[in-house]
């Protein structure tokens, strides 16, 4: 990537900062995710709640959605705390967040093709974390939910040129950073950690924003961008991708980031893959319902 | 009884709680055959059970379940319980997805293997075909292709049944409305003549590229004869064979698959980790499985 354009993209990210929509919840609510949980209060998550109405109902209409399998919806987020959890409820109201923080005007991508993806490489993230006895399934729902912001940052601050890149992925059937790598230069994965550093996101998410693509490039927390990259992968195989038919084989267990997550989990070595893919499919169209429940305003806005 | 009143109650019996034990029953029958039978369709399985339940004039699901797990009755059972809930899933275009795979990923893949070959030849294997909607489907898909990708190279599919009759069906190629409800009109009309009102034929030239013979998997002289497949299909075959005779059927499938050749299962179905030769590939909706070839070392 050339200075000049380097230089472009960090100026066009730092005008994102000031979009008025950001809900005031957000940036304190990331900010408690990335501390240690034994740090986090529940005062202190009811209290930032309090000041945002719609993202609290929207919470509790997410916490209702057979996806968590509660036998009585919350009625309200102390309630949903205290049946799912703290860390849980976090990652709930961080969704409902970024839903809100990003107005769909104009984008080159379906809105809701979006939100499926990124909800859904959420889900997936936590449960192969499960799976494989990973021992943060929370952190892993984070960085699924937040991997393609870049995506978003594309839309917003890149719309012209990223309208470019969705063109050519569409009808070359390629993933979304060869194309984007091929009209513009640069990829979401650059444009994402630019985003995630200025909102001092915890660098563990900053890896996975920047990396997710190639895991064995990250620096750090290999395993977490490793478990990232096969669920994206898992995502876009089974229906949760973006819309459009990738043109490829995807050889999962003999990719670089199932053997650096084979180094760190034993567990991954006993996982039926093919059972774990139609398990995922069971998830799709509760994925599908909630995103047109939940998003549904957010999405279709513009 | 009003409509309305009826169509209220069929919404409620499909979301009236599904007993914990077709959960487990699912996971037994996915353990003994690989058939992974999903949530939203666990009332097929409790269908079937509740047919079952019913010939044994048993009490409850809870029952049935105890008789599918006693030593005795489990393995005639669980036969029976398997021939329940894979009745009635033939037809033709079953899986487009798979098809899918098949002409936008594979075929060009193969085309470039093995065009410094002389011979330009696909293999392709339709193993159990029951009464030959698998086998037309292939055949249809690779016409299609003999155009454009295909030009110029020659493709046999081999179509076997452990059932004569199967056999016999399937050479006469004759189908009704159930067997066609995923055939599109492009289809029918081009490779289909009418036989009445109610039943297609398959047309001659369709016929033409497939070789019916009957064949029991589990033959081994006879299996050591099939080399030099490029892709082999066995939908909702396997199920049916114990542990043992599955991995030694499966061995055999690797074995007579060329380097970089392709196995596929029904959609629905799993190898159980039961052979580590084979690569477990993701298509778009589709999963495969891959013997890898020989140039890409990860054999």
């Amino acid at each position: 990537m050339t200075t000049l354009i380097a230089d472009t993209i960090r100026e066009r990210v730092q005008r994102i900062e000031t979009t008025p929509s950001i809900p005031a919840v957000f940036l304190p609510l990331l900010e408690l995710l990335g501390a240690p949980p034994e740090d986090v209060k529940l005062e202190e998550v009811l209290k930032l709640v309090s000041y945002d109405n719609t993202i609290a109902a929207q919470c509790l209409r997410v916490a209702s959605s057979p996806l968590f399998g509660l036998p009585k919806s919350p009625e309200s987020i102390k309630g949903a705390v205290i049946t799912l959890g703290l860390r849980r409820v976090e990652t709930i109201l961080l969704t409902c967040c970024l839903g809100n923080a990003f107005p769909a005007k104009n984008w080159p991508l379906e809105p809701t093709v979006f939100w499926r993806h990124s909800l859904g490489c959420a889900m997936v993230c936590r449960k192969f974390s499960e799976k494989i006895g990973a021992n943060d399934h929370d952190k892993a729902y984070t960085a699924g939910l937040l991997h393609d912001i870049g995506l978003l940052v594309n839309c917003i601050a890149f719309s012209t040129e990223f309208s470019l890149a969705v063109k050519h992925a569409l009808q070359e059937q390629i993933p979304f950073d060869e194309a984007e790598r091929v009209t513009m230069g640069f990829t979401h994965c650059e444009t994402g950690r630019l985003l995630a550093e200025k909102w001092h996101l915890a660098p563990d998410m900053i890896r996975v924003i920047a990396h997710h693509h190639a895991p064995e490039l990250s620096e750090t927390a290999q395993p977490l961008v490793a478990l990232v990259h096969l669920s994206d992968l898992l995502c876009r195989m089974r229906g949760m991708g973006y819309g459009y038919y990738e043109s490829r084989k995807v050889d999962l267990a003999y990719n670089s980031a199932w053997s650096i997550l084979k180094k760190q989990y034993s567990g991954l070595e006993g996982v039926d893959l093919a059972r774990f893919t139609f398990e995922l499919d069971e998830d799709v169209a509760k994925i599908f319902e909630l995103v047109a429940t939940i998003f549904g305003a957010a999405a279709g806005r513009g | 009884m009003t409509t309305g009143t009826q169509s209220a109650l069929a919404t409620a019996a499909i979301k009236a709680p599904i007993d914990p034990v077709f959960r487990q029953i699912r996971d037994l029958i996915y353990k003994v055959s690989g058939i992974y039978q999903l949530d939203e369709k666990l009332y097929l399985l409790s269908d079937g059970c509740g047919r079952r339940i019913k010939q044994l004039n048993l009490k409850s699901p809870r029952e049935y379940w105890d008789l599918l797990t006693a030593h005795a009755s489990r393995e005639a059972e669980l036969r029976q319980l398997l021939n329940e809930i894979t009745i009635g899933e033939t037809c033709l275009f079953r899986s487009q997805p798979q098809l899918d795979a098949l002409h936008k990923i594979i075929l060009p893949e193969l085309v470039i293997e093995k065009t410094k070959q002389i011979t330009k030849r696909l293999r392709i294997w339709s193993a159990g075909c029951s009464t030959g909607e698998e086998s037309y489907t292939l055949a249809m898909n690779m016409m299609e292709q003999s155009e454009k990708l295909l030009k110029g190279w020659t493709v046999e599919i081999l179509a076997t049944d452990l059932n004569d009759r199967s056999v016999e069906a399937a050479k006469a190629g004759i189908y009704g409305d159930y067997a066609l409800r995923a055939t599109t009109d492009y289809f029918k009309r081009k490779y289909f003549v009418t036989v009445d009102e109610k039943r297609l034929q398959v047309k001659p030239e369709v016929k033409k590229l497939i070789n019916f013979s009957r064949l029991n998997l589990q033959d081994d002289s006879k299996m050591l004869f099939m080399k030099g497949m490029d892709i082999v299909f066995c939908c909702n075959v396997l199920i049916y064979f114990d542990g043992p005779s599955k991995s030694k059927v499966i061995n055999h499938f690797f074995s007579n698959l060329n380097f970089g050749g392709y196995f596929f299962l029904g959609t629905s179905e799993s190898l159980m980790k039961l052979n580590d030769q084979f690569h477990l590939v993701h298509f778009p909706g589709a999963i495969g499985y891959w013997k890898p070839s020989l140039k890409s070392g990860k054999l």
